[in-house]
């Protein structure tokens, strides 16, 4: 996910949403399977699940908010799959696959007899539609807002409609045979196949995105309208359940796929209602008329627990950090750094401000991520050296600009005015002078912060894949304006393990970088935490993901 | 006042000026005593917090958790806030900052209202026309509506709010002023003043300015009790320093509202001190208004 869980531009949708909520409420009908009189047997169960929101547009490939991918995670599947409850890559439509040498081939192998629900089969030129449409978008399309996850992973389109987009990393996508595909890449990039398990690459019946115009949009970037009805009545993919029908702020609903290749799902149908406030989610789930929500509040876990609802943890998969940017003489001071990342008492942040669940980070990457030894130099809380370091610095009474968000509140940053006022302490504690500045989350302060004009500044960062190149690749791979330094040996580091195909070579490049990074103190990561879902008793073999990959498919009621 | 009652009034407190007079009933009245302690409760602790307060009141003094947060204890009168902070400590300094917000932005707003008064009450005419419709329109905008509209313009900071609520008061003052001075102008001895040909300045400022200052007075100290309540009600609302760990009340009860239910408390003590201390104004300025009342002159 990007910084900012639900990205703005999302906002427009979900306002949408709700006027349409308002109205479907007017002359919606109540005829809900009540959770407990149905959902005995097994083989006949209705889960209900309240989501926060309307989905976007269940295409995956024009979504990236975690309301659409929590429905489209069981219509479609992707190429290769996150492994359950974790971040590593696992089987998905591919059964194997193999990366060449150079990094630059990617060879699928795809599974047999897996069929679309409208009865098309999957295979290799299948897949290779899906690829070629993607990298075809014309218009639109090609906006952050519409391809967003295309444009990240893959940077470009087949004809560039503007000048912020690169040269694509898509070099083609070749059906062998019937069951063998091959990717090609126009760079080397290893990372490429950790981001595939993105719901946003989900691969769609390529008759269906035909049949129902999926390509159609109109209106403007920040709020495109999707003219087409794949994303809105037809989603067809190959995944354990089935769409069977939206109405518009008031449920979805997802019905058993009987033709399924792989186990079939223990339920027969999911409905999704928008529950826009966490704090009614809970009261409905106590009340028993949903079964399961996301994004619990902290402050609500422990009336659920005695109400005897489980409470489940999505492990922490996002840090929370300060950042500097070196564009000003008293933060390029590598001492000045080190003596701020000694005077920040971050276990007491993180003790004050976070749930339970939620850790100190040291390295800017989530310590569950694969690569992660602490082998790098860490800074413990300790007044007395950063005063020294401040002494060794050479600066005189150091003052520091300090910038933090209103209006916000991520898992990472829960309380960011709270943050800043208990740094604020601990570094005057040190001896440092603090000149506060706060602006509105949105887009003032993700503004300034990217234009580098905070010497200090309060982030975080949500990941969105398996991946350390989406943690340390998003934030130090080449120069931004928002850190304002250059330090060749780390982006060079970066680099490399970007490109590297070897796993083990990769895993060493990355620890490399951890160490380097410590060493260099360009930010002080301080939090790690958990976000937490909530569900009746009776619901049964629910695994959070913790890139948001939940399959419910594995679900039952008891 | 007729005959008969002179006859009944002690001799000691016959006639004296009116000063005196709106002394001695401020004194007798039981509501006047209540508000003027409140007002130097208020006062004192706003003056004296520094030595008063047994923390410091933007460090962390006791470990707290979100689902934690310690209630009032020996230690903590108070109990801690939301990041570990003493509570009292907070309420105590918090009275510092609403009386430099309160006193800095009534004086200003008294400055402007009364430069505007002036004008209008000295020259009457087209200026008058001009600056009491400038007045009528500032007063057609609801008072907080008008202040978030100019704090949110001058950006944030302490100083932007206290400009804010000056600017929301100075109608007032500006309109209070005028009556006053236009009520003077007509009266006999400015008259005769100006039929000695004593100068325009003069009399405006030596004779009618002084004499219409009365009322502007009372004015002030009920302002005061809603400068304090804006104050709060705009840092409620976000509008406020820059660096909230200032213990300014109005912020403090919008920083707990997330613990409402956990820490009830957190959000009652700013809360009652606010109320205390704008009570204690309007007590005492609702009292001033009666003593100097030449209409309850007995």
């Amino acid at each position: 996910m990007r910084r900012d869980g639900m990205p703005l531009r999302r906002t427009a949708a979900v306002v949408a949403g709700l006027a349409l909520a308002i109205s479907a409420a007017a002359c919606g009908g109540g005829d809900d399977p009540e959770p407990g009189a149905t959902g005995t047997g097994a083989e006949g169960s209705t889960l209900i699940f309240a989501s926060s929101a309307d989905p976007a547009i269940l295409d995956p490939a024009f979504h990236s908010d975690g309301e659409s991918s929590r429905v489209t995670n069981q219509i479609f599947e992707t190429l290769v799959a996150t492994e359950e409850g974790g971040t590593g890559v696992a089987p998905g439509l591919a059964e194997s696959w193999e990366v060449s040498e150079d990094a630059t081939t990617y060879t699928f192998k795809l599974r047999q007899g897996v069929k679309f629900h409208d009865g098309e089969a999957l295979d290799a030129a299948a897949v290779c539609a899906n690829f070629d449409r993607w990298y075809n978008f014309t218009g639109l399309a090609q906006s952050d807002s519409v391809s967003y996850y295309w444009v990240t992973v893959f940077r470009g389109f087949a004809k560039n409609e503007s000048d912020t987009l690169g040269k694509s990393l898509y070099g083609g996508c070749t059906a062998k045979d019937a069951g063998t595909v091959e990717l090609k890449l126009t760079e080397p990039s290893a990372v490429v196949l950790s981001a595939l398990t993105l719901s946003s690459f989900g691969i769609a019946s390529p008759k269906a995105l035909k049949d129902y115009k999926a390509d159609e949009v109109s209106g403007t970037a920040e709020s495109p309208q999707f003219t087409g009805t794949f994303g809105t009545e037809h989603p067809v993919g190959t995944g354990p359940f089935k769409f069977g029908g939206w109405t518009r702020g008031d449920r979805l609903e997802l019905v058993r796929n009987d033709d399924y290749w792989g186990e079939k799902a223990k339920l027969s149908k999911i409905i999704f209602r928008p529950i826009e406030k966490a704090a009614d989610r809970a009261q409905a789930l106590r009340a028993g008329s949903v079964h399961a929500f996301d994004y619990a509040d902290p402050a609500d876990l422990e009336s659920l627990k005695s109400s005897g609802a489980q409470v489940l943890e999505r492990a922490p998969f996002n840090m929370g950090y300060l950042g500097f940017s070196q564009k000003t003489e008293i933060m390029k001071n590598q001492k000045i750094r080190q003596a701020i990342a000694h005077a920040i008492n971050r276990e007491n942040v993180v003790k004050t401000k976070y749930g339970a669940g939620a850790k100190v980070a040291n390295a800017f990457m989530p310590d569950s991520l694969w690569s992660y030894t602490e082998d790098f130099t860490t800074y413990d809380y300790n007044v007395d050296k950063a005063k020294q370091l401040i002494a060794e610095s050479g600066v005189p009474s150091p003052t520091l600009e300090f910038c933090y968000p209103s209006g916000v509140s991520r898992a990472y940053m829960v309380d960011p005015a709270g943050n800043f006022q208990l740094m604020k302490a601990d570094l005057e504690a040190a001896g440092f002078k603090v000149t506060p500045k706060t602006s509105p989350w949105s887009p003032d302060y993700l503004n300034t912060t990217q234009a580098g004009d905070c010497p200090l500044f309060l982030l975080g960062w949500n990941g969105d894949f398996g991946d350390p190149d989406n943690f340390l690749g998003t934030f130090f791979q080449s120069f931004s304006s928002q850190w304002s330094f250059r330090n060749e040996e780390i982006f060079k580091a970066l680099g490399d393990a970007e490109k590297e195909p070897d796993q083990a070579k990769r895993e060493a490049l990355y620890k490399q970088a951890n160490a380097l990074i410590a060493d260099f103190v360009p930010g002080v990561p301080y939090a790690q935490s958990p976000s937490f879902s909530a569900a009746a008793k009776n619901v049964q073999g629910w695994v959070p993901s913790p890139v948001l990959n939940d399959k419910l498919a594995s679900i039952s009621l008891n | 006042m007729s005959l008969a009652q002179v006859e009944t009034v002690a001799p000691e407190e016959a006639g004296g000026s009116l000063g005196r007079d709106a002394w001695r009933r401020l004194r007798r009245n039981p509501v006047a005593i209540a508000g003027a302690v409140l007002v130097v409760l208020f006062v004192a602790a706003a003056l004296l917090a520094p030595w008063l307060a047994p923390y410091p009141p933007d460090k962390p003094v006791g470990q707290v958790t979100p689902t934690s947060i310690p209630g009032p204890s020996a230690e903590h009168w108070f109990g801690l806030d939301d990041l570990g902070r003493d509570e009292f400590t907070r309420v105590l300094w918090g009275a510092r900052w609403s009386l430099v917000i309160g006193v800095v932005s009534l004086l200003l707003g008294m400055a402007g209202g009364l430069l505007l008064g002036l004008l209008a009450g000295a020259f009457g005419g087209w200026v008058d026309g001009v600056v009491m419709r400038l007045v009528d329109m500032m007063l057609s905008v609801p008072g907080l509506l008008f202040a978030i509209g100019v704090a949110a313009m001058l950006g944030s900071g302490l100083d932007a709010v206290m400009i804010a609520i000056a600017v929301v008061n100075m109608p007032v003052f500006a309109r209070l002023l005028r009556g006053q001075m236009l009520a003077q102008r007509r009266s006999d001895y400015v008259l005769a003043a100006t039929a000695v040909g004593v100068r325009r300045r003069r009399i405006v400022l030596g004779h009618i300015l002084p004499n219409s200052l009365t009322p502007v007075i009372v004015q002030g100290t009920l302002t005061l009790a809603t400068a304090i309540v804006d104050a709060a009600g705009l840092a409620f609302l976000g509008l406020s320093s820059n660096d909230p760990s200032i213990p300014e009340w109005g912020r403090m009860l919008a920083d707990t509202q997330r613990y409402l239910s956990s820490a009830p408390l957190l959000a009652v003590f700013p809360g009652l001190a606010i109320i205390v201390a704008a009570l204690g104004f309007t007590l005492l300025g609702e009292s001033l208004r009666e003593a100097l009342d030449p209409k309850y002159r007995r």
